[in-house]
């Protein structure tokens, strides 16, 4: 992956999406705004969604093997069946031969636009679509430029951790409301669509409109620490079960002389050890009866002082105090034991460094509570990538659109999904012993795509690694025992336009307190700048908008 | 910048204050007798106000009996040639100055279908978003940071090209000059992603010098997120990657000294140094007025793609500079208002600076950029 610009909470986060599984799983970033008006703002309540939501309709197509527990991913250990006896959710071509364009992120080399994986899904979705892929890591800075032109593509796939400042305000103007095609029984006619769990499908609502098309995260989609099975096997380390013990072992790790060093920046991972709320909108909770704002909270401000010690204590790798090259990297070849990413780097690192160095093993460590006990996490948000479609797409496009979306949202164990995730059999996978194995072809070319136009059930199935999937779904199932919902959980929240940008610098004075470059009483200070500047009036418009609408949507 | 050509104010003779002027050869100022002369009224000063001259041009036929319509003729395939540039001048420049007009409002891109529209519906804010910048403390530290690179860039940075310069132009073997060139230049072509990359394996806390260190018993050693070091460090990463490039137009004007010069200077007994004193480095002295001059007006802008890179390592205390603040606030944080109004302060106070460069550059007895 190139990474022209230095990895940030945005491309950070954007990882999770990447590879193989589900994007989303993080708090995030989400600044939201609007063109002033009142009426945008806020949210939808659980009653007035429930109008505008498409009726769900089960459609399930293979059992899973390990059925979720706690929000966990149901998980598939099954071999893989050939193409040819696999059931088909779209019978029928739902497309009428239009051309659509399509503007999505890529992470990762482009393939060819005129590539045969694009041809064969055009061909089997019955619409040519015209990719617009733009890179992953730098979405952003383009996104605000294309929806502020004329031209903007049939349909735009637009991540929550890009959604600051004023793209809430651009979803509002530039975006058809697919409530007239998809809410209540309408969705029938898009039995995929109708599968979508309904959670994903709330926080598609945007300004009390159903707007996006979303790609639903699994609820325990959250950032995990990996450590390196295979060398702590070797070396004997236990892995820890409290923030001291993750230090000491980190000391006895870091040998800089051989170029190995403990951990990389593990700021995500203290957020969870030391019970840290997620961010926007779900920042709030109740301290008796005052409503408090995540950096208000003791929490925030030990998980920073933990990771402050962290690199204090020399054990995080030089690079990652820099935020230069692929901390990943740095794991996968040695030169740090333990680092944080999101799920997808489960299968992802396996996957990559199969041939590389067979003896690989990677595994996510339970987050522990700081002080050795149980911890207290935080349920992911149920999408945060979505697929939206222009205004000014004539019916006859929205409808060749909403059939991209309906069978890229095909589940699991069917021709679609195959045919989505691993291309054409023979050409850009073969399938040995029930193992399908992607070609130098399908490598290039079956990318995440068509993927992010809308997506199934969230769920866990490699059948090449089935060991992943298991060790995976363990780990969510576990995890996902300790997890609670915070306040406004499964709602679409849109601050008003004035207090868009006021928490813009926490980022940076994050990442400069944990690196030494400024004291904890800095970030004091400019949380009671905060608190000044508009927090104060912040936490009473949310006070109100939970009054209004409930505790959660979920 | 250059308004020479424009009617009736053609340098007429002399080039001011001549006094310390380069040697006549080199100096690429038009002397009396250069085209747009011509046609200058025999006073020829350039005392009366631009306006009234050209208002004078065109109502009356002034003395030397040319007007601006016979010029237009003469001129005609010159001024037909220049059309095209200023037409992209005017449609990538100053068409889209017009958009700063969004510094005044609270600008939304999104409220109307398109551009203008959006322009229309957003809510004027006046002189809001300047008086936003007085107390925002984060543009300051931009400033400060700005200003501060500057002056160590000017100061370390701007005399390396004319030093390398002079130093290749006593090279003798041309085959040696060519090689040394090359060596130099090939820096300039690479990315900055690049360029920090390599100085983030060499000078970083697990670079080479940081473990060969480690391995002799030493600590380590980190360069590259030193926040005090951090001025020094970009410039530093300039010097290597653009020094060499900035030695071409010095060598140009090096190549336009008269050799006759150097031996008439030997003649009369100087030495190299004498030689290098009294013939090379006044021949310099246009240019490098007028580097500086451009560089000063430039001051605000310090290498945005370099800094960009490297903006997390150090943090945005030592690092943020006004063109990754204009970034941040407007492409980052979709603040477009805000970040007109900055780029229009950095504007104004570019073409302050300038100007101010200029002006001290011609009490200098330098031509500068341009001249009146």
């Amino acid at each position: 992956m190139s990474q022209t610009h230095s990895p940030s909470r945005r491309t950070f986060l954007a990882s999770t999406a990447v590879a193989a599984a589900v994007a989303g799983g993080a708090p995030l970033l989400s600044a939201c705004s609007s063109g002033g008006e009142g009426r945008t703002e806020g949210t939808t309540t659980r009653k007035d969604a429930e109008k505008i939501v498409p009726a769900y309709a089960a459609s399930r197509v293979v059992e899973p093997d390990i059925p979720g527990e706690n929000g966990s991913r149901p998980g598939f250990t099954g071999r893989a069946e050939p193409y040819g006896k696999l059931p088909a959710s779209v019978p029928e071509k739902m497309g009428k031969g239009g051309k659509v364009t399509v503007m999505s992120p890529l992470w990762g080399t482009p393939p060819e636009k005129d590539c045969a994986y694009y041809r064969a899904v055009d061909e089997a979705i019955g619409v040519h679509v015209d990719w617009r892929t733009q890179d992953g890591n730098t979405y952003g800075e383009k996104l605000g430029a294309v929806l502020a032109s004329s031209g903007i593509p049939d349909m735009v796939v637009i991540p929550g951790w890009e959604m600051q400042g004023k793209i809430h305000s651009a979803i509002d103007s530039r975006f058809a409301d697919l409530g007239p095609h998809l809410s209540g029984e309408k969705a029938k006619k898009y039995p995929n669509l109708a599968a979508i769990p309904t959670e994903a499908w709330r926080m598609s609502i945007f300004s009390g409109k159903l707007k996006g098309l979303p790609l639903p995260a699994g609820a325990v989609d959250i950032i995990i620490p990996y450590y390196r099975q295979d060398v702590f096997e070797d070396k004997g380390w236990e892995v820890p079960t409290s923030a001291q013990e993750f230090m000491d072992l980190a000391k006895e790790i870091t040998a800089p002389k051989a170029k190995v060093w403990a951990c990389e920046d593990m700021k995500w991972t203290a957020f969870n050890v030391f019970g840290t709320l997620p961010e926007k909108p779900y920042c709030w909770e109740w301290q008796g009866k005052k409503l408090v704002h995540r950096i208000e909270t003791d929490n925030y401000l030990e998980a920073l002082e933990w990771t402050r010690k962290l690199y204090a204590a020399g054990v995080v790798h030089p690079d990652a105090m820099a935020v230069r090259g692929d901390a990943g990297t740095r794991f996968t070849a040695g030169q740090s034991m333990m680092t944080n990413d999101g799920n997808a780097k489960w299968y992802g690192w396996t996957f990559e460094q199969r041939d590389r160095n067979p003896d690989f093993r990677v595994a996510g460590m339970d987050i522990f509570g700081h002080d050795g006990g149980d911890p207290r996490l935080y349920f992911a948000k149920p999408a945060d990538i979505w697929a939206f479609i222009n205004k000014k797409a004539s019916r006859e496009t929205v409808e060749e659109c909403l059939a991209i979306a309906n069978f890229a949202a095909a589940p699991y164990g069917t021709k679609e999904n195959r045919l989505i995730r691993y291309g054409v059999e023979g050409t850009h996978y073969t399938l040995k012993d029930g193992v399908p194995a992607k070609t130098p072809q399908g490598v290039t070319e079956v990318q995440d795509t068509y993927f992010f136009t809308a997506g199934p059930e969230a769920v866990a199935a490699f059948p090449d690694h089935p060991q992943v999937v298991r060790d995976w779904c363990g780990w969510q199932r576990r995890m996902g025992a300790f997890m609670r919902k915070p306040l406004l959980y499964g709602m679409q929240v849109r601050e008003p336009n004035r207090w868009a940008n006021l928490g813009d610098q926490f980022e940076d004075l994050e990442d400069d307190v944990v690196r030494g470059r400024k004291k904890i009483s800095d970030m004091q200070r400019a949380i009671e700048d905060w608190r000044r500047a508009g927090g104060d009036e912040l936490r009473d418009w949310y006070r109100k908008l939970i009054d209004e609408v409930g505790e959660s949507a979920a | 910048m250059s308004h020479s050509t424009a009617p009736g104010e053609a340098p007429a003779g002399g080039t001011g204050p001549t006094g310390m002027a380069p040697a006549p050869h080199i100096a690429p100022a038009a002397p009396a007798g250069s085209p747009t002369a011509d046609g200058d009224p025999p006073d020829g000063r350039p005392a009366g106000g631009r306006r009234t001259r050209r208002k004078a041009a065109r109502a009356s036929v002034p003395p030397g009996g040319v007007t601006w319509r016979h010029r237009l003729r003469r001129d005609r395939t010159l001024v037909l040639m220049t059309l095209p540039a200023l037409l992209l001048v005017l449609v990538f420049a100053y068409v889209p100055l017009l958009g700063n007009a969004v510094a005044f409002k609270e600008f939304d891109p999104y409220i109307g279908e398109s551009f203008l529209e959006s322009f229309e519906l957003s809510p004027w804010v006046g002189f809001e978003q300047f008086q936003r910048m007085g107390e925002d403390p984060y543009f300051w530290a931009a400033v400060e940071n700005t200003l501060v690179i500057f002056l160590i860039q000017l100061v370390f940075f701007f005399p390396v090209p004319i030093l390398l310069a002079l130093l290749i132009n006593s090279v003798v073997s041309p085959r040696v000059r060519a090689w040394v060139q090359g060596v130099l230049y090939l820096p300039h072509f690479f990315s900055w992603v690049l360029v920090i990359t390599v100085f983030q394996q060499i000078f970083g806390g697990a670079g080479i010098i940081a473990q060969v260190m480690r391995e002799h018993g030493g600590g380590g050693f980190d360069l590259m997120t030193d926040p005090g070091f951090f001025k020094f460090l970009v410039t530093f990463q300039l010097v290597w990657k653009d020094a060499g490039w900035g030695v071409i137009v010095f060598l140009a004007a090096l190549a336009a000294v008269n050799h006759e010069l150097y031996e008439a200077a030997a003649v009369d007994g100087a030495d190299r140094w004498r030689r290098m004193w009294h013939v090379t480095l006044p021949a310099l002295r246009p240019v490098i007025a007028m580097l500086l001059v451009l560089r000063v007006g430039d001051a605000l802008t310090v290498g945005f793609e370099q800094i960009l890179l490297q903006r997390r390592a150090v943090g945005t205390g030592a690092s943020e500079v006004l063109d990754t603040y204009v970034w941040n606030v407007g492409l980052e944080n979709g603040d477009f208002g805000y970040a007109a109004a900055v780029g229009i302060v950095k504007g104004i106070f570019g073409l302050v600076l300038v100007l101010a460069a200029n002006k001290t550059a011609h009490l200098l007895g330098e031509q500068g950029v341009y001249k009146k």
